[in-house]
C-alpha cells in the first residue's frame, strides 16, 4: 500500500489569517485538494505571491514552495514548469496561489500562462482590495464599494479575470465562493487538468472588506450576482496540447540542422591581399537597397583575402525605410578601433544615405585622399576628396547600386582582390551576379583610380 | 595576416555571447527584443531547441526573467538578454535571483539612454544603473567584454561564477562590441571548463534531518544547490529569511543569511579578478578601459608607442567587483590614470577615484559617437 496522505498542511497548522478571512476556506480546500489528488509531496510546488494569502507557503509541510515577489508568482510558476515539462522527465504540478492585488499586478504573466497553455494552476483569492497594506481598492474591486481608497465608492467597473482567462484560451477556468463545499473537488479538477487552469475563488477580508465595506457572506453573493459573473466550472475544454508536449512536437530537426550548418560555415583563406595600411569604407545609401548586404560580401571576401576586418551598420529605429549606412573596416592586422575617423572610401547610391553621413559628420571627415563614387543623380558639395559621378542607380538599378558601386571601388583601387568580391557577388545573386560584374567592368574607370593611388 | 583559417567565421559579439552560453551548458533562455541586443535572442532561439534546450519568446522583460530564474529553480542554466530599457523592467527580478541565491546570467548590451534613449546609438552609461540595482547595495558580478571572443568567453565565465556563486550575473556589452560583425578565430578561444550545478545529496545538512535550502556553515560558503521539483523538499523566498527559507524577521540568523549573500562574493572577489594587462616599463600614464573603449584604447596605445612614447593599458574584464589588486598592481611609476568612458559622467572613473584617492585620475567621456583614439591620447601625458 503506497502512504497515504490525508493532509499536506504542517502538524498542529495554526493559520495566520484574521478570524473569519476567506484565505483559510482556501487553503484548507487546497490542501482537500492535494489529499485527493494523493501526489508525493515532492511532485506538488507552490508558488505564492505577496499579500496575506502570501503567507501560505509556511503552512504546508513536505511540498516545495516558492514564495515569490508581487504580481510575478505566475511568471516564475511558468519558468518552473517550461522546465520541468520540456527538460525533465517529471510530473511536478505546479500551482500558482495569489490574491486580486496580485493578479492585477501580474495579469499579463496569467494572460500569456493561458495562451501558452502551460501545466500550471492559478488560483486567485479574490477579496476585492488590497488587505495586508490597509485595505485599498484593487481591479477587482465591484462598483460602488467602500475601501480605505475608494471613500465615495469605487466608480471603475470591476475586472473579471475569467473572462480575461476564457480569452486568453485557457483550457479551465472556474469561479466558486470559498465557502462552497466542492471547492476542493473543483481545485483537484483544476490541477489535474494537463494544461493551464485557473480558479478565482470568492473570498470576504473580514478586516477592511467587512468593516469598511460592509461586505458579508450575503453581500458577497449579491456582488456576485450584480458583476455577471456565473458561478462553477465555466471552461474545461479537451482541444488544447499542453505546451510542452506542443513544444517537443514541434522541433524540427532538419531545420535546426540547416541552421546548425549554416552557422558554422568557416571562411578560407583563397586569396592574398596586397593592403598596405588599414582601410576604411563607407557605403550609403537606402534602406531596402542591399546597403548591408553589399558590405557583408565585402567583409567576406576581405576575410578570404586573409585580411581581418569589422562591420557595422546604422539604419533608422524602422527597418526597411530611410537611411541605410554600413561601414567596413579591413587590415593587414587585428582591426583595434571599430570607428572610422576618416573614410578612405565612400560609395554614396542615394539621397537618403548622403543626408545622414552629412548629419552624422562622417563626410565632414574626408580628406584629400578619399575617394568618393556617388551616384551621378546627387549633389554633392563642399566635400574634400576625389570625387567620381557615376551612373549607378542607372546602371544596376536601385537594389543593386550599392553592390555595383562597392564592386567599381573594389576593382578599382584593389582594397580586396577583384576574383575575391566577384566570386561573393556571383554566391549571392547567381545568375545575375556575372551581369552586375559586367557592368562593375564597364563603369570602372582605370584612370580614375591610377591616378588618385 | 589571420592564422588557422580554417576556423575562421563571421561574428558579432551577441551571436558570441549566444554561443558562450551554449558552451557553457544554458539549456533554457527566454527572450524580448530589443535593440541592440535582439542578435542574442535570434542566435538562441536558431540555435538552442537543436540542442535539445528551450529558447522562447517572452511577452515582456519582466517576465523573461522570471521564466529564465524559474527555469534555474528547477535546475537548468538560464540566461536572457536586453538592453537599458528591459534592464530597468528586470531590476526585479534580478535582485529576487540575488536573495533565493538562483545562478541565473543576464547579458545586457547597452544604448544610449536615458529611458527609451537612441536604440541604436552606442553608450557605456549604464554601470552604475547594473551595479547598483540592489536594495542593500549587494555587489551584482559583471564581466564586460570587448570583442567577439571575449563576449564568448566572458559569457562562459559568468555562467561560472553564477553556478559558483549561487547568484545572478551580467555580461555587459555595449551596442558596438554586441552588434559589429568581424572575422572570429575560433582557435583563439581558449579551452574552457564547463561546471555542473553542484547538488546537494540526499542526506540532511540541517539541525533536524531535514534539508535547508540555504544552508551554510560560514557566511562565506555557498549553499548546496536543491532543485525545485527534486526529490527534497525545497523552500524558496525572496523575503527576509533563515537558512531552512522561512520568512523571518530580525533574527540572528536571517540577518547572517543577508550578510552572507554579500560575503560568500567578496570571499570570493580576488579569484574573479580579470584584465588583460600591457603595462609598459617607464611609463607614467596608464589607460584603464573596459568594452569597445578598450578597443579605442588599445589602437591610442599603439599610436602612442609607435611614436616611442610609454604608456601602459588595463583592459578591464571583470568590471564588478572591482579588481582593486591587478588594478593597484599595475600602478608602479604611473603619475596619471585615463579612463575613457562612452558616458558623459564618467561612471567607472568614479568608482575607481574612491579606491585610488592618492591618483591624478582623469576621464575622457563623450556621448552621441565613439570616443576616438586621438581623444584618449590628448589626455596621456
Amino acid at each position: 500500500m503506497p502512504q497515504q496522505y490525508e493532509t499536506y498542511l504542517v502538524d498542529g497548522v495554526k493559520f495566520p489569517f484574521c478570524k473569519g478571512c476567506g484565505h483559510t476556506h482556501s487553503v484548507r480546500h487546497l490542501d482537500k485538494a492535494l489529499a485527493i489528488l494523493q501526489r508525493d509531496p515532492t511532485g506538488i510546488n507552490l508558488v505564492s505571491d505577496i499579500g496575506c494569502i502570501g503567507l501560505v507557503d509556511a503552512l504546508f509541510s513536505g511540498i516545495h514552495t516558492v514564495h515569490t515577489t508581487h504580481g510575478r508568482s505566475t511568471a516564475f510558476g511558468v519558468g518552473i514548469e517550461l522546465a520541468d515539462g520540456i527538460l525533465h522527465d517529471s510530473d511536478l504540478k505546479t500551482i500558482v496561489i495569489l490574491g486580486d492585488g496580485g493578479a492585477t499586478i501580474g495579469l499579463l504573466h496569467i494572460v500569456h500562462a493561458a495562451l501558452l497553455n502551460v501545466d500550471v494552476t492559478v488560483i486567485v483569492c479574490n477579496n476585492y482590495l488590497y488587505g495586508m497594506t490597509g485595505g485599498q481598492h484593487s481591479a477587482f474591486t465591484p462598483y460602488d464599494m467602500v475601501t480605505t481608497t475608494t471613500p465615495s465608492g469605487n466608480i471603475i467597473p470591476p475586472m473579471d479575470i475569467c473572462s480575461v482567462a476564457q480569452s486568453c484560451e485557457a483550457g479551465f477556468v472556474a469561479r466558486t465562493l470559498a465557502t462552497d463545499k466542492n471547492l476542493a473537488g473543483v481545485l483537484a479538477k483544476a490541477i489535474e487538468y494537463p494544461g493551464f487552469a485557473l480558479v478565482e475563488i470568492m473570498e470576504i477580508c473580514p478586516e477592511y472588506g467587512l468593516k469598511h465595506g460592509g461586505i458579508d457572506g450575503k453581500k458577497l453573493k449579491e456582488s456576485i450576482k450584480e458583476q455577471n459573473k456565473p458561478l462553477g466550472i465555466l471552461v474545461n475544454r479537451q482541444d488544447r496540447t499542453e505546451f510542452s508536449v506542443q513544444y517537443n512536437n514541434s522541433i524540427d530537426t532538419e531545420a535546426y540542422e540547416r541552421l546548425k550548418k549554416k552557422n558554422e560555415f568557416t571562411i578560407k583563406k583563397e586569396y592574398t591581399s596586397s593592403l598596405e595600411r588599414q582601410a576604411g569604407v563607407v557605403i550609403a545609401g537606402t534602406a531596402g537597397e542591399r546597403v548591408q548586404l553589399s558590405s557583408y560580401l565585402l567583409l567576406n571576401a576581405a576575410i578570404a583575402s586573409g585580411l581581418h576586418a569589422t562591420q557595422k551598420n546604422d539604419n533608422p529605429v524602422t527597418q526597411g525605410s530611410g537611411f541605410s549606412i554600413s561601414e567596413v573596416i579591413l587590415n593587414q592586422d587585428e582591426v583595434y578601433y571599430t570607428g572610422i575617423e576618416s573614410p578612405d572610401y565612400v560609395v554614396i547610391t542615394s539621397n537618403d544615405g548622403l543626408r545622414e553621413i552629412t548629419a552624422n559628420g562622417l563626410l565632414s571627415r574626408c580628406t584629400d585622399e578619399t575617394i568618393l563614387l556617388v551616384d551621378a543623380s546627387l549633389n554633392i558639395e563642399g566635400v574634400k576628396g576625389r570625387i567620381k559621378k557615376l551612373p549607378l542607380r542607372k546602371t544596376f538599378g536601385a537594389d543593386r547600386a550599392a553592390v555595383g558601386g562597392l564592386g567599381v571601388c573594389v576593382g578599382g583601387a584593389g582594397i580586396v582582390p577583384r576574383d575575391a568580391f566577384e566570386r561573393e557577388i556571383e554566391k549571392r545573386f547567381r545568375e545575375e551576379g556575372k551581369k552586375i560584374i559586367s557592368k562593375i567592368y564597364e563603369l570602372t574607370d582605370a584612370k580614375f583610380f591610377s591616378e588618385n593611388a | 595576416m589571420t592564422d588557422f583559417l580554417s576556423n575562421v567565421r563571421i561574428r558579432s559579439g551577441n551571436q558570441m555571447v549566444a554561443e558562450g552560453a551554449l558552451r557553457a551548458g544554458c539549456k533554457f533562455f527566454a527572450g524580448y527584443p530589443i535593440t541592440p541586443a535582439s542578435g542574442i535572442y535570434k542566435t538562441m532561439i536558431d540555435m538552442l531547441p537543436g540542442k535539445g534546450g528551450v529558447a522562447l519568446s517572452a511577452p515582456d522583460e519582466i517576465s523573461a526573467l522570471a521564466y529564465c530564474v524559474g527555469a534555474s529553480l528547477r535546475g537548468q542554466k538560464a540566461m536572457t538578454a536586453t538592453s537599458g530599457p528591459g534592464w530597468a523592467l528586470m531590476t526585479e527580478t534580478v535582485q529576487y535571483a540575488l536573495m533565493t541565491e538562483t545562478p541565473v546570467v543576464i547579458a545586457m548590451v547597452q544604448r544610449l539612454g536615458p529611458s527609451t534613449g537612441g536604440a541604436t546609438q552606442n553608450a557605456q552609461g549604464d554601470v552604475l544603473l547594473v551595479e547598483n540595482c540592489t536594495s542593500g547595495g549587494y555587489t551584482i558580478p559583471v564581466f564586460t567584454p570587448s570583442n567577439p571572443v571575449e563576449c564568448y568567453e566572458l559569457t562562459h565565465l559568468a555562467f561560472t561564477w553564477s553556478e559558483l556563486l549561487r547568484t545572478p550575473v551580467v555580461v555587459m556589452l555595449d551596442k558596438e562590441v554586441g552588434m559589429t560583425s568581424e572575422d572570429v578565430d575560433y582557435m583563439r578561444i581558449h579551452d574552457l571548463t564547463t561546471l555542473s550545478r553542484q547538488r546537494i545529496a540526499q542526506s540532511g545538512n540541517g539541525s533536524n534531518g531535514n534539508v535547508d535550502t540555504y544552508y551554510f556553515e560560514h557566511p562565506e560558503d555557498v549553499p548546496s544547490f536543491v532543485p525545485v521539483g527534486g526529490k527534497i523538499k525545497t523552500t524558496v523566498t525572496g523575503s527576509a529569511h533563515n537558512k531552512a527559507g522561512r520568512l523571518q524577521k530580525n533574527s540572528p540568523e536571517t540577518l547572517e543569511v543577508l550578510y552572507h549573500l554579500q560575503k560568500k562574493i567578496d570571499a570570493n572577489a580576488n579569484q574573479m579578478e580579470l584584465v588583460k594587462r600591457d603595462v609598459e616599463d617607464g611609463a607614467r600614464t596608464l589607460i584603464v578601459s573596459y568594452g569597445i573603449t578598450a578597443r579605442t584604447a588599445r589602437e591610442a596605445v599603439r599610436r602612442i608607442r609607435k611614436n616611442a612614447e610609454k604608456v601602459s593599458w588595463l583592459n578591464v574584464l571583470s568590471l564588478f567587483p572591482v579588481p582593486e589588486n591587478k588594478l593597484r598592481n599595475s600602478l608602479h611609476g604611473i603619475e596619471r590614470i585615463v579612463i575613457p568612458e562612452e558616458n558623459f559622467g564618467g561612471q567607472y572613473r568614479s568608482v575607481i577615484e574612491t579606491l585610488f584617492d592618492d591618483q591624478d585620475i582623469v576621464g575622457v567621456n563623450k556621448i552621441g559617437s565613439m570616443i576616438t583614439p586621438d581623444e584618449i591620447i590628448a589626455e596621456v601625458v
